[in-house]
């Protein structure tokens, strides 16, 4: 009996260390970007690094930051060929600006295009110290007759659009271990 | 939870103090057998006759039934709870115990992301063994026992928070849901430790913890049981706590008589 009690004591010491459910681990996977992949327009299999690319939300006053270690202008410059832009988590819609070459001295050679992504949410319950996450459905997206895509591309400048084609290749944004649209320019 | 934990580890103090007095006792009953083996085999006869005149021991026997002050109480201070235990135990053999308790809990938890109410009821039902030798007419116990657990319950999901890793947008309000998922069980089982004094006639005063493992659970879809009435709140894997100050009363039904020899001579041990 007395072997069952010094169990029962180590168990409840060992217990009480049991308590760091409360934080939520960086690892779990909660509420997914978007995931962005930039492709050769003439190759569309090959990928392409975009050019110090600047992605600014609709009435933000600071781009996304791609590049924690970088100083005030380069941290917002991305020089890869993919992104992970945040969706609204309390709206249907989201307007981002993606600046091609943000930083050329030469004004000209800035290409801005706007681009507004729509689609549908749901909130999924996580864990209790996650909460819940929510996930996405870019919507409307319809191949067959009348054809609808998910996001409407504009061109503020009248310079041309850069991204000239953008593929929705996966309308279900649940995680962001695939890419969910594609870019060829 | 800060103020439980802090409970269970004056508990743990206490019971590992009972422990280093368990141990002492036997020892000595070891050492009482050496010692009595080599040089006393004479005296040994004049002993025997003080256990027959002293050890004739009268146990009663009958219901106890009680209730937790600690769920009772808490109700008066903390608003987010509500709750009562009624707890009872029948006197089997001279050690074993069957234990009983029954209750209703209504708590909101309160957690950094989430908002929920779990309110049902439980019943626990198992046995006690009492570890705890008494003197003549002492009926304290100390007791080491198992019950299973069993929950029936709802729960309301009041309000949320998205996690975003990527505050870009900025940090959303808790969303308000209000939903609520019925019909909810769980079961478990626990290894209850507890301590009861008798402080006056037939009043006792005991406290109590248990340690807990879920056996069953029903999850509801897209949600889980965060808090299980009985079996306090969930962890990530299967454990539980819970903790207890019950005050009872004892309702004697019958007496039975038994004669311990070896008991008187533990007792004498010490004195010599």
């Amino acid at each position: 009996m007395k072997k069952i009690i010094c169990l029962f004591l180590v168990f409840t010491f060992g217990l009480s260390s049991c308590e760091k459910d409360d934080i939520c681990d960086a690892n779990t996977p909660t509420t997914p970007r978007l995931v962005i992949s930039f492709y050769e327009v003439k190759t569309p299999s090959l990928a392409k690094n975009v050019t110090n690319l600047k992605v600014i939300g609709k009435d933000q006053s600071n781009g996304i930051i791609f590049n924690k270690s970088g100083d005030s202008i380069t941290k917002y410059r991305t020089s890869a060929n993919t992104i992970s832009i945040p969706l609204k988590t309390n709206e249907n819609s989201v307007t981002y600006s993606f600046i091609l070459d943000s930083g050329n001295p030469n004004p000209a050679a800035i290409n801005t295009d706007v681009i507004k992504f729509n689609y549908t949410r749901e909130n999924v319950y996580v864990s209790r110290a996650c909460g819940f996450k929510t996930i996405f459905q870019l919507d409307p997206l319809s191949l067959a007759d009348p054809v609808s895509s998910p996001f409407e591309q504009t061109d503020p400048n009248n310079d041309g659009l850069w991204m000239q084609r953008v593929i929705v290749l996966q309308p279900k944004v649940d995680s962001e271990n695939e890419t969910h649209i594609k870019v060829l320019f | 939870m800060k103020h439980i934990l802090k409970y269970y580890f004056s508990f743990c103090l206490l019971f590992s103090m009972f422990l280093a007095q368990a141990q002492e006792t036997s020892t000595k009953t070891i050492t009482k057998g050496t010692t009595q083996e080599k040089p006393k085999t004479g005296a040994a006869k004049p002993e025997i006759q003080e256990v027959k005149k002293d050890s004739i021991k009268t146990d009663r026997y009958g219901l106890r039934v009680g209730v937790d002050l600690y769920k009772l109480t808490r109700g008066l201070y903390d608003k987010d709870y509500k709750g009562i235990e009624v707890v009872g135990d029948f006197r089997l053999t001279k050690k074993y115990y069957i234990a009983a308790e029954l209750g209703f809990e209504d708590k909101t938890t309160d957690d950094t992301r989430l908002n929920s109410t779990a309110t049902g009821t439980y019943i626990k039902g198992g046995f006690d063994y009492n570890l705890y030798e008494n003197w003549m007419d002492m009926e304290n116990l100390i007791t080491i026992g198992m019950r299973g657990g069993f929950s029936t319950f709802s729960q309301q999901l009041n309000s949320y928070k998205i996690y975003n890793a990527n505050p870009y947008w900025g940090e959303q309000p808790p969303i308000v849901d209000g939903q609520k998922y019925t019909g909810l069980t769980a079961g478990w089982i626990e290894v209850a430790m507890g301590l009861k004094a008798k402080v006056f006639n037939n009043v006792f005063v005991g406290f109590g913890v248990q340690l807990k493992m879920l056996v069953a659970n029903s999850k509801p879809s897209g949600f889980d049981n965060l808090y299980i009435p009985g079996f306090n709140r969930t962890y990530d894997g299967n454990f539980g706590v819970g903790f207890n100050y019950t005050v009872s009363y004892f309702i004697p039904l019958y007496k039975k008589k038994t004669i311990i020899p070896v008991l008187t001579n533990t007792k004498e041990a010490p004195k010599k």
